[in-house]
């Protein structure tokens, strides 16, 4: 969304990287380790994405919802709030905040498709006010899509337009969202696929005087989803989500 | 218009892209807001990353004490509260969530949404929200009245200066807003509050929302009646900022004149009312008029001189209304530039804020809302030129005057009174009629009518631009 960044309370709300990984006390009773927990967040991102398929919004509420996601776990544990519950809530609350809104019950159709899980609409519609609190309220989000198409066209790169887009949804498998500024996730993105496509635009990115550390940095972390976390052996995650305490 | 705006957003974006030569805003109001939101945040913030909130010291149920009812709105109530932290009086707005089948309502989320993203002295203060006993609480700072109990009350003699600082007032406000890429959607007087400080506040973001995202079509059905803008009338979808802007003019003609300036009974009466009043417009002063979705043709009327209008207001005044009131939505005005208009910074200068005058308190128990004096429908409020004109006769009319305001003031039947009547029939000249082609075309609308709302109601669902809102439709009835 073209808005003023910068004054935003996502540009206020962005947090040290070190601070986004870390396991919170209640979980690590549970004995969640920051691996557990990185491989929770993934598998629910991607529940969020699965769902929001059937569901039917845009891409917009889907990488809304996934913020909020990641950025509610950075406040509570994953024991406090039940993930499985979290995660619809999540794009429930996106489809509205983004001007989008689906049924409650659509959400909860779909999800007792995917899961075994029993949560109900009035479950749901309860999460929806303790994510509101944990969220702090602050619901506007700003995402790399819009600053991508801009750099790309500024760069006179529309033809990494295809392998960039597909990269910046990949970062949302990552907490590059809560720690990075969109356009700096953007243009990550297509120094990613600068190299990928064996396109050289070094000229483009000295002229932008950015920091290229960051840049860098953010690279390696997209870089380390696509070496380790691209498949996920089911086990593993069965092995993190079953340390959860069991509702059902 | 999109693309200029895509445009001016894409060079933005790409200025942001240098850290260093881009400070957090130039404009010393807006950061001297921000501070103070961080100021607020530096408490919650330091509660985000450590493992264990620490307990707050108060539950918000118990930090704000409940005063009197203020008011019911169609999703909420709203009291008078005190907060017991910072010894000041807030409203608090109950959003009743009861049997929702849909959790917290959109328009509540939507206020606290683009609030949380707001802080500046001529916009309304979230101070807090929080749930309470399945019920969402909003906290806002408390008003004192609104500009429309100010237009109404005719205990007030608005100067040009006083009429000029609540104009940069509000336009401060919608600057801040489109700014942020924010538009409004609602302005009107009864939404814009006033602190008891004398501070305007943009207040009431039910149907606000974020703009600036291309090819998203938003509904024309926004903003009361009588403040919609031609675009909007027209049927638009892809429209700007420049709605706030057509209804901000239509403020500055309110206060001007004392009362509502285009008072139409409908879609098609209101557009009828915008052209007599502006003239119907050519080809080549809006040249896609006939593009719009909703577009009828009226018969030319030229435009009478805006000065028949606004008898009273001065050179600057008429340039800077018309400039606003511009039919194209391309050339009309933007908020920023109507700041920089010269009217802002030629004699008189706006009066500060704490002078402008305040409205009587009829009901000391209840100050926040003076009963309202006249209803829409019944007597014109007398302007200051027309009362200024009536003290040249102060033996009969200024008697009659009186009159009949305690007569209104009680809800009697308003009694005409010469003067203003035929002065009022000067004033407005015949409005434009619906030409043949456009009636047949009008008929072929209502006709389709039936099926182009289900079409609406299917695309409004798929794309959804903004639920079908029960508030809306409520305020809308309120002016019609």
């Amino acid at each position: 969304m073209a808005a003023n960044f910068w004054t935003s309370s996502h540009c206020k709300e962005l947090l040290d990287a070190e601070k986004v990984g870390i396991v919170h006390p209640l979980d690590k009773e549970h004995g969640l380790t920051q691996e557990d927990v990185k491989i929770i967040k993934i598998h629910m991102s991607n529940y969020i994405r699965t769902l929001s398929q059937s569901v039917k919004v845009r891409q917009r509420v889907v990488a809304t919802a996934i913020t909020y996601f990641r950025r509610v776990y950075t406040r509570k544990g994953f024991t406090e709030y039940d993930p499985q519950l979290v995660a619809p809530t999540c794009l429930y609350l996106a489809s509205k905040a983004e001007e989008s809104t689906v049924q409650a019950k659509l959400v909860i159709f779909y999800m007792k498709r995917y899961t075994k899980h029993r949560y109900e609409i009035k479950d749901m519609l309860e999460m929806e006010m303790k994510l509101l609190e944990a969220l702090d309220y602050y619901l506007v989000i700003y995402h790399p899509y819009h600053p991508l198409i801009q750099l790309l066209q500024d760069a006179n790169l529309a033809e990494l337009k295809v392998t960039a887009w597909s990269l910046v949804n990949d970062t949302y498998r990552t907490d590059l969202i809560l720690t990075y500024a969109p356009y700096m996730i953007a243009l990550a993105c297509i120094y990613f696929a600068c190299i990928v496509m064996e396109k050289d635009a070094h000229t483009w990115f000295e002229e932008l005087r950015v920091d290229m550390n960051e840049i860098k940095n953010i690279s390696m972390e997209i870089v380390d989803y696509y070496d380790n976390y691209r498949s996920i052996p089911e086990e593993k995650i069965n092995s993190a989500l079953n340390k959860l305490p069991q509702r059902f | 218009m999109r693309e200029e705006q895509n445009q001016l957003s894409a060079n933005n974006d790409i200025n942001m892209v240098d850290l260093n030569q881009h400070p957090a805003d130039s404009n010393p109001e807006l950061s001297e807001g921000t501070d103070n939101v961080n100021k607020n945040d530096n408490s919650k913030g330091s509660r985000a990353p450590p493992p264990h909130p620490p307990p707050k010291q108060l539950d918000p149920s118990e930090r704000y004490r409940k005063g009197i009812t203020l008011g019911q709105g169609t999703y909420g109530t709203v009291y008078k509260a005190f907060d017991i932290v910072t010894n000041k009086t807030v409203a608090v707005k109950k959003i009743h969530l009861g049997n929702a089948k849909e959790g917290v309502n959109v328009t509540a989320l939507r206020e606290i949404k683009l609030l949380k993203e707001l802080s500046h002295p001529n916009i309304i203060q979230l101070i807090d929200a929080y749930p309470h006993k399945q019920n969402l609480h909003i906290v806002f700072e408390f008003m004192e009245s609104d500009l429309e109990t100010v237009i109404k009350d005719r205990n007030i003699v608005l100067s040009p200066a006083d009429i000029k600082s609540y104009m940069q007032m509000t336009l401060k406000g919608l600057a801040v807003c489109h700014k942020k890429w924010i538009l409004h959607r609602d302005m009107k007087p009864n939404n814009l509050l006033i602190a008891s400080d004398g501070q305007l506040k943009l207040g009431d973001f039910g149907l606000a929302r974020l703009f600036g995202s291309p090819n998203r079509r938003f509904t024309h059905q926004v903003f009361a009646l009588w403040y919609r803008a031609p675009e909007l009338l027209f049927g638009s979808k892809n429209y700007g900022p420049v709605v706030d802007i057509w209804a901000a003019g239509c403020i500055f003609a309110e206060l001007l004149l004392r009362r509502p300036f285009l008072q139409g009974t409908g879609d098609l009466d209101q557009i009828g009312k915008v052209f007599a009043a502006f003239g119907t417009p050519r080809q080549s002063q809006w040249p896609e008029v006939g593009t719009l979705p909703d577009f009828v043709e009226f018969q030319f009327v030229p435009a009478p001189p805006l000065r028949s209008l606004f008898p009273m207001a001065s050179e600057d005044a008429l340039d800077l209304l018309s400039k606003m009131f511009t039919l194209d939505p391309k050339n009309r005005i933007s908020a920023q530039q109507a700041l920089e208009h010269r009217y802002f910074s030629s004699v008189p200068a706006p009066t500060r804020p704490d002078l402008l005058p305040k409205p009587s308190r009829v009901d000391s128990a209840n100050p926040s809302r003076p009963p309202q004096l006249a209803s829409p429908g019944g007597p014109v409020v007398l302007s200051p030129s027309k009362a200024r004109r009536v003290m040249l006769f102060p033996n009969n009319l200024a008697g009659i005057l009186s009159k009949q305001v305690s007569q209104s003031a009680s809800g009697g039947t308003p009694i005409e009174f010469d003067m203003p009547t035929h002065k009022l029939r000067e004033v407005y000249p015949p409005r434009s009629r619906i030409t043949e082609s456009g009636k047949k075309h009008l008929k072929r609308k209502t006709m389709d009518m039936s099926a182009a709302l289900d079409e609406c109601a299917r695309e409004q669902e798929s794309e959804s631009n903004l639920d079908p809102d029960p508030q809306h439709s409520a305020k809308k009835e309120k002016h019609t």
